[in-house]
């Protein structure tokens, strides 16, 4: 405890309501409360209706719901497979090479997301390579841009696991396919479970890039809220905004129940 | 998956059929990733014919709308940081040495944030500062003010607000993470000797928070400039940054040598930033 | 299907050894380990006999982890060949050496319950589902962990966690245990009898060889048949136990088994036909048990501190005096510490004089030349 006084805690407590309030509070209650309003032209709406939400379940939401479900699990599964695996044979690496590819494939993690868009229509508009236009680009560029998300989670794991299980495991007689299924996949568990977490919410939210190479008739959910608020049409935008922020917090609690019950913790 | 039956073998193996493993990842990366970018750099500065194209990247570089971008990108970035640094500062150190009931959940709260996508922060606002928001429709009926006085959200500083929002957990969690390491026994003995709370926190607290605060505060640097979806949804037309103008030149005017030839310094800023966090936290031993 | 083989075999072997209560040997020929160019292990010759206890200690950084993970083949030596049993392993993966292995931190597998933690070994090899069963069963009974067998390995106490390390390292009926520093993790008391309790297990297991590495000389004293001593990479002193402690072959051996007073004598006279040397430490003439010296040769009379008494009796022909400078009680013993001739010699008595001198006092000190030994003055490795 660093200040003993009681008003001096409250007034840091309210300088900590207050900035909390203002800055994270407001806003997530806010798109709620506009979510739900009828009409808004005062401080408050007058009345709540749930118009916003059947309007956009009649539109094309569902759509977008189902694209980017399916756009955020396809990449996140490719990018746990792939940044997993990159993870796991870096070890076997020398340490000079070790430390270059475990920079590269830090990579994509800080380059723009438009411009990782940018480039995915540069390379992949002409045959051979034809994706431009196709589902595939939009995961393709989302797997790009979560790739080193997983691949550091998995590598933050793998660094946390003590090499005892490992060895205990081999000179016990266990060849290095059964030591990596039955004993270092199932340490790392937790770690592959957040890693996948965190690109599906990533993967999610993802606008840069999507809004780059998406073809017409998969439109995500960031795109949809877009164009929805781009043409004014801001309480619909809303109303879409919560259907996502519920997907991935729904997610996101599912995977941290799953992971809590699977190591017992 | 592994043949290496040495995890951390100290001499270099003749036979190592383990280490080619590597290579569908690698390969999978650079098709989907290091190959477009390089494609990127060609179009930048090759035309259609193959021949460098000099006299196009000077035009460009010295445009108006490209300076203008980068100097937007620039402040913003700066700005945000700075206000990410305060901000996270403040919380963290309330969070973690005046602590309340329920702290910890909040501080996870926060926490999520980082799960959601950044835009939202925007539309908020637009409900709370837009002119036709709670903030200005309050100030307006409670003074009878003709116009909306508010009007910051359409301009740099309602980016520069909805990206302090955004990012400031990425500074909260290795704050707090650092906090943690503090020795409470320092503090107490501080008490004790009579040090008043705000020269424990710049004798004792501070410096244990630097080496977060340099990380934190570059990989923050490293996201606002990147940032795009945030500056797309405000769509004020004076704030531009350099992805949203790489978006337009692309989409809206197709002038895809145009938006390399931008891309190339966005992707070349964003990689010093990062090499700068890589070395901060290196330094930190993150 | 190499691996249904190499089970089928190794799980012979270890039953028919066991059968013949022998167990196989371990034999370093000449094995060396290099980080780069650091050297942590220089050329190292060493043979474990079938079913004995190598202790091998030393000072953190000797060597002697590395010496036990390049027999685990977690370390590949830069030359020499290892060989268990008639096999050379040197070229060997850990999972075709037919081991079992117990690490300080246990490294039971916190995902699965204790029977699968010491079922991992046998399934690992494909084993059958009976034998699984009656192996565990009989691992775990052996550690005394029979009814723990359902528990999760958070669910025990960091000695139960060791037992069933054990267990999970016997059921695979090993040729060789390796035991890397098993009890360090546990307080003083438990280790006290998870030592013991090692040693019980190994008199019900004879045949089983056993490299045992600690820097704990307790642990090594009570359990080995054999100890090396490592330091700076390489074994500075191996022999049988009590032969080591007895007649430590040089300083560095004298001082970190067991405490060793060292007083500096010249030879008088070598060794005669019973062994025992006469030496001089400044006018005091000695007798103890020698090697080769000759007369004239500078040499170190090793004596260790319970073998010192106040009192003299009939076998303890050598005195010498020394100045009392400290004298500390603690319950069972009293440790006194001296200046004999600039010289600091400790004494651990269990029975002391009823007039305890006072320090500053002179005071005569008696021992036999059968608890002796004369080293070498420049032995250290």
């Amino acid at each position: 405890m660093l200040v003993w006084s009681r008003p001096g805690r409250i007034v840091l407590w309210m300088l900590f309501a207050l900035i909390f309030g203002v800055l994270f509070l407001a806003p997530l209650a806010v798109i709620l409360l506009s979510s739900l309003a009828d009409q808004w032209n005062g401080v408050l709406p007058r009345g709540l209706t749930t118009a916003h939400y059947a309007d956009v379940a009649r539109g094309a939401a569902w759509n977008s719901v189902k694209a980017s479900l399916i756009t955020g699990f396809a990449a996140s599964a490719l990018a746990l497979v792939s940044g997993t695996w990159a993870a796991l044979s870096l070890r076997l690496q020398g340490p000079a090479l070790k430390r270059l590819l475990g920079l590269l494939f830090f990579i994509p993690s800080a380059v723009p997301s438009v411009s990782v868009g940018l480039g995915l229509l540069v390379a992949f508009s002409h045959p051979p390579l034809l994706l431009n236009g196709t589902i595939a680009i939009v995961m393709i560029s989302h797997f790009v841009l979560i790739s080193a998300f997983t691949f550091g989670n998995v590598s933050a794991g793998l660094a946390r696991l003590s090499p005892d299980f490992e060895q205990v495991a081999s000179s016990l007689g266990a060849r290095p396919a059964y030591r990596l299924w039955h004993v270092t996949l199932p340490l790392l568990a937790p770690y592959l479970v957040a890693a996948f977490g965190l690109s599906f919410a990533l993967s999610m939210g993802e606008l840069g890039a999507t809004v780059m190479v998406y073809p017409p008739g998969w439109v995500t959910l960031p795109v949809s809220i877009f164009s929805l608020t781009d043409r004014g049409d801001i309480f619909a935008g809303a109303a879409l905004t919560m259907i996502l922020v519920a997907a991935t917090l729904i997610l996101l609690l599912g995977l941290e129940r799953v992971t809590k019950r699977a190591t017992g913790a | 998956m592994s043949e290496a039956l040495a995890i951390g073998a100290p001499t270099v193996r003749k036979r190592e059929p383990g280490r080619l493993w590597i290579v569908p990842p690698a390969a999978l990366l650079a098709l989907l990733f290091f190959y477009p970018l390089a494609l990127i750099a060609r179009q930048a500065f090759l035309d259609d014919s193959g021949v460098a194209n000099v006299a196009e990247i000077i035009r460009v570089l010295n445009s108006r709308f490209f300076l203008n971008a980068l100097v937007n990108t620039v402040t913003i970035s700066v700005a945000a940081t700075a206000g990410c640094l305060i901000v996270g500062l403040v919380l963290a150190l309330i969070l973690a040495f005046v602590p309340f009931p329920g702290s910890g959940f909040i501080a996870r709260l926060i926490d999520t944030f980082i799960a959601l996508p950044t835009f939202l922060v925007t539309l908020a606002f637009t409900f709370l500062y837009g002119s036709a928001g709670m903030l200005n429709s309050g100030l307006m009926e409670a003074f009878s003010l003709p116009l909306p006085p508010v009007d910051f959200l359409y301009s740099t500083w309602g980016v520069v607000l909805a990206e302090v929002t955004v990012y400031t957990p990425f500074i909260l969690r290795p704050l707090l993470a650092a906090f943690s390491l503090v020795d409470r026994g320092q503090i107490e003995t501080a008490s004790v000797l009579g040090a008043r709370p705000f020269r424990i926190v710049r004798q004792v607290i501070l410096p244990a928070a630097v080496p977060a605060m340099i990380a934190g505060g570059s990989l923050c640097l490293l996201l606002t400039v990147n940032e795009f979806g945030i500056v797309l949804f405000i769509g004020a037309k004076g704030v531009i940054t350099l992805p949203l103008l790489i978006y337009g030149k692309a989409i809206q005017e197709s002038a895809y040598q145009v938006a390399c030839i931008i891309a190339v310094v966005n992707i070349a800023l964003s990689l010093g930033l990062f090499g700068l966090y890589r070395f901060a936290a290196g330094r930190l031993g993150a | 299907m190499s691996a249904v083989t190499f089970t089928g075999n190794s799980v012979m072997d270890i039953d028919a050894a066991k059968v013949r209560g022998a167990g196989s040997n371990v034999y370093f020929d000449k094995v060396s380990v290099a980080y780069g160019t650091h050297v942590v292990l220089h050329p190292l010759t060493l043979d474990i006999a079938p079913g004995e206890i190598l202790a091998m200690i030393g000072p953190s950084g000797s060597g002697k982890t590395t010496a036990l993970r390049a027999v685990a083949g977690f370390v590949r030596p830069a030359s020499g060949r290892i060989r268990i049993g008639a096999t050379d392993v040197t070229d060997l993966p850990p999972y075709e050496r037919g081991l079992g292995m117990v690490v300080q931190n246990y490294a039971l597998f916190p995902h699965m319950r204790v029977e699968d933690n010491v079922a991992f070994g046998l399934r690992a090899q494909g084993a059958d589902k009976p034998l699984i069963g009656e192996r565990v069963k009989d691992a775990l009974a052996t550690v005394g962990m029979a009814t723990f067998a359902r528990r999760y390995p958070r669910e025990l106490s960091g000695g139960q966690q060791q037992r069933v390390a054990i267990a999970r390292a016997l059921a695979v009926r090993p040729r060789v245990l390796l035991l890397d520093e098993p009890l360090s993790a546990l307080d003083a008391q438990i280790r006290r009898n998870m030592v013991e309790e090692i040693a019980r297990l190994h008199r019900s297991l004879p045949g089983l060889t056993i490299l045992y590495v600690t820097h704990d000389q307790t642990e090594a004293l009570t359990l080995a048949d054999k100890i090396a001593i490592m330091r700076d990479g390489r074994v500075c002193s191996h022999g049988p136990t009590t032969e080591l402690y007895r007649r430590p072959p040089n300083r560095f051996t004298a001082e970190f088994l067991g405490r060793a007073n060292l007083l500096p004598v010249t030879v008088v006279e070598g060794a005669g036909p019973k062994g025992f040397a006469t030496a001089r430490h400044g006018d005091v003439v000695l007798t103890g048990a020698g090697r080769d010296e000759r007369a004239g040769d500078k040499s170190l009379l090793c004596i260790r501190p319970q073998h010192l008494s106040l009192t003299a009796d009939s076998e303890h022909t050598n005195r010498i005096v020394g100045t009392l400078r400290e004298v500390h009680w603690q319950g069972e013993l009293t440790h006194l510490v001296l200046d004999v001739g600039g010289t600091p010699v400790r004494v651990s008595a269990t029975k002391l004089p009823t007039a305890l001198p006072e320090p500053g006092a002179r005071v005569p000190l008696f021992f036999a030349p059968t608890d002796t030994s004369l080293l070498p003055e420049d032995a250290g490795v």
